[in-house]
């Protein structure tokens, strides 16, 4: 059956049959992104910490944007070499395009990738510090975690003594990294005395495992299953025993409304527990001799005594020093602590001044004083230029927060090549990857900094979880980032395999193009506002 | 729309007139947003760099509209279909809007007094 109005268009539109679907989807799309800048704007104004102002590298940005407008252009030429039947033209043209793609998401992809290998800390003070972490080492060689991958100096350590699974809900990966960490110590984790159960109604306790059994993922099974079958043996005597206890009391108060009888139905526990079975919900296992286990702090609520993973086991044992290790830093940023300062009426200088980072850091005070040189700098060049509101007595213009609370990897290349903030040249691959410290020949440039736990208020990546403005930042140009990539595999598709239809009917083409083509306008449309909103503003 | 080899010639020059803007509004863009010379409004980013920024934004992509996806001379139903998309995320920001006058915006909400 042929379909109708494929080239033709319909007398009553005026348009053919794919050109009223791409406007109805494109309508749609109008909403969808209209949705997610609202949800910025609102999470905007809502903030409860400083919004990260032209936070983002305006370079790659810029970049795409060039791309994306450029590809815009080509599509369009591509559109019109079809109309005038030009198919080397075309192809060129739409190979352009397609290649303008493949920029815009490999820059992307690094772009992604950076702040992916960035970590944040926001200490309990409110300060926050940036940078990236330092590698586990042991006998100068990269520890490995279990997926090969090298462990960051991030761990949580505790001397444990004793661990207690939860035998329904242990993850078996972490038992085996915890048995390995044992051997890696030449301690032991052994039941520390016979655990005994009812397994068969009626029958005495079974030993399922003695005093010295070591730990094993065969022997957590075990336990499980026999944990899984007296719950299940349990649950069905005490639902028995309940709607037998239900049925005498309804008997007993007749007319009477199920919640005015409910707090005397009650299960007689001892009648009821010959028939029951043992429910071993936990087993607990000696760390022989007691060692040094070191966990990932997303897996565990640690604590000096007893901490819990989040598998509900429990982990007994001395909490150690576990601090989180920055190999350097690339921002210090005190504009949330000046911020929650004012708020209880404080002046944010002293609240500064105060913070754990300047009294403990000698690298952190450094650069603090020549920050505030640099904002002196700062508010001399504005009043001199702008001068003095006669009616206030203040400057007419003032610095920024962030010039006066934030110390960023620029500011301190320019502390170290001894030049002014504003006067630093930066490498053309930096812009793009952030601070390459190795390259830097002043390697105090970016200070090494080890926290203690203690201080820790939250950290993360530069991910969705670490503020508001990741997460939209990541939802918008991920949702642009997929359109980009569904409108690329169309185009190439016209590009790598449209030369039948050319043959057979240009102008289906040439349409089919065009639908393709106002797609892809869409996604610029798009990016021409995530630009300045994400990265300028 | 441009249908006949002529006409679509003519529109190229116009494609490739109207790329150039974009690539200079672009620029634009930037440097009101770097340079400090040509900050408007107060020192730093504020609601004078939002409107300027958000203007030129919304004139490339009006450019992007009317020139390269044709809407200058489009069928009603375009009109009427992408219309009614942009009039539904306008009433939708708007009504959401009303959510500033929420009380959990309010310090008061909080903290009673």
């Amino acid at each position: 059956m042929e379909i109708p109005y494929v080239v033709t268009p319909r007398k009553d539109t005026g348009l053919f049959n794919s050109k009223i679907a791409i406007w109805l989807f494109l309508a749609s799309e109008v909403m969808l992104f209209g949705g997610f800048f609202s949800a910025y704007v609102f999470l905007r104004l809502g903030a409860d910490y400083p919004w990260p102002e032209r936070a983002l590298p305006v370079l790659p940005g810029l970049i795409n944007t060039f791309v994306l407008i450029g590809s815009s252009v080509t599509v369009v030429f591509a559109w019109a070499a079809l109309k005038m039947r030009e198919w080397r033209k075309f192809q060129f043209f739409m190979g352009i395009t397609v290649f303008c793609a493949l920029i815009f998401m490999v820059l992307k992809g690094v772009e992604y990738n950076v702040k992916f290998h960035h970590q944040a800390l926001r200490l309990t003070d409110y300060s926050v510090i940036e940078g990236h972490l330092g590698k586990e080492e042991e006998h100068g060689k990269p520890v490995l975690d279990h997926h090969g991958k090298e462990v960051e100096e991030n761990l949580i350590f505790i001397e444990t003594a004793k661990v207690t699974f939860n035998t329904v809900r242990f993850h078996k990966p972490w038992v085996e990294e915890i048995l390995t960490q044992a051997e890696h110590h030449h301690s032991k984790l052994v039941i520390a005395a016979d655990l005994s159960a009812v397994t068969q109604e009626g029958q005495p306790a079974e030993v399922l495992a003695k005093a010295g059994d070591p730990l094993s993922i065969e022997l957590l099974n075990k336990i499980q299953k026999s944990y899984l079958a007296a719950r299940s043996h349990n649950a069905a005597y005490r639902t028995a025993a309940l709607r037998e206890e239900w049925k005498s009391a309804k008997a007993a108060n007749p007319g009477k409304r199920g919640w005015q009888i409910a707090s005397g139905v009650n299960i007689d526990a001892d009648a009821l527990a010959p028939r029951l079975l043992t429910e071993v919900s936990t087993v607990t296992f000696a760390v022989d001799p007691p060692a040094r286990f070191d966990f990932h702090p997303r897996d565990i609520k640690e604590a000096d005594g007893q901490s819990r993973l989040r598998d509900d086991t429990v982990i007994d044992g001395k909490l150690l020093d576990s601090p989180m290790v920055f190999h350097y830093v690339d921002a210090i940023d005190f504009q949330f602590l000046a911020m929650k300062a004012v708020k209880k009426g404080i002046d944010p200088m002293v609240a500064i001044e105060n913070s754990w980072l300047i009294k403990n850091e000698g690298f952190a005070k450094e650069a603090w004083e020549w920050n505030k040189l640099q904002v002196a700098k700062i508010e001399k060049e504005l009043i001199d230029k702008y001068g003095i509101n006669k009616k206030t007595g203040k400057p007419n213009r003032e610095p920024t927060l962030k010039e006066r609370y934030r110390i960023g990897w620029k500011d301190f290349i320019a502390k170290a090549d001894g030049v002014d903030r504003d006067k630093e040249k930066i490498k053309l691959k930096e812009e793009f990857m952030g601070p390459d410290y190795s390259e830097r020949e002043a390697k105090e440039t970016f200070s090494h900094l080890s926290v203690p736990r203690d201080q820790i208020g939250f950290a993360s990546k530069f991910t969705p979880a670490w503020n508001t403005y990741y997460a939209i930042y990541f939802t918008i140009t991920g949702l642009h980032g997929l359109h980009v990539i569904g409108g690329a595999l169309v185009l190439a598709f016209y590009l790598f395999f449209g030369r039948k239809m050319y043959l057979e009917n240009p102008e289906w083409l040439a349409n089919r193009v065009e639908i393709g083509g106002l797609f892809w306008h869409f996604v610029d449309l798009v990016w021409i506002f995530v630009f300045p909103i994400l990265y300028l503003m | 729309m441009a249908d006949t080899p002529e006409a679509i010639k003519k529109s190229v020059r116009t494609y490739l007139f109207v790329g150039g803007i974009l690539f200079l509004g672009t620029i634009i863009t930037v440097l009101v947003a770097t340079v400090p010379m040509l900050d408007v409004g107060q020192h730093g980013f504020d609601k004078w760099d939002c409107i300027l920024g958000l203007t030129i934004a919304t004139t490339k992509a009006s450019l992007v509209a009317f020139i390269f996806m044709h809407l200058n001379h489009e069928k009603k139903a375009v009109y009427w279909l992408f219309g009614s998309g942009l009039c539904m995320v306008c009433s939708l920001a708007g009504l959401t809007a009303l959510a500033l006058g929420d009380p959990i915006f309010d310090n008061f909400f909080y903290s009673g007094h």
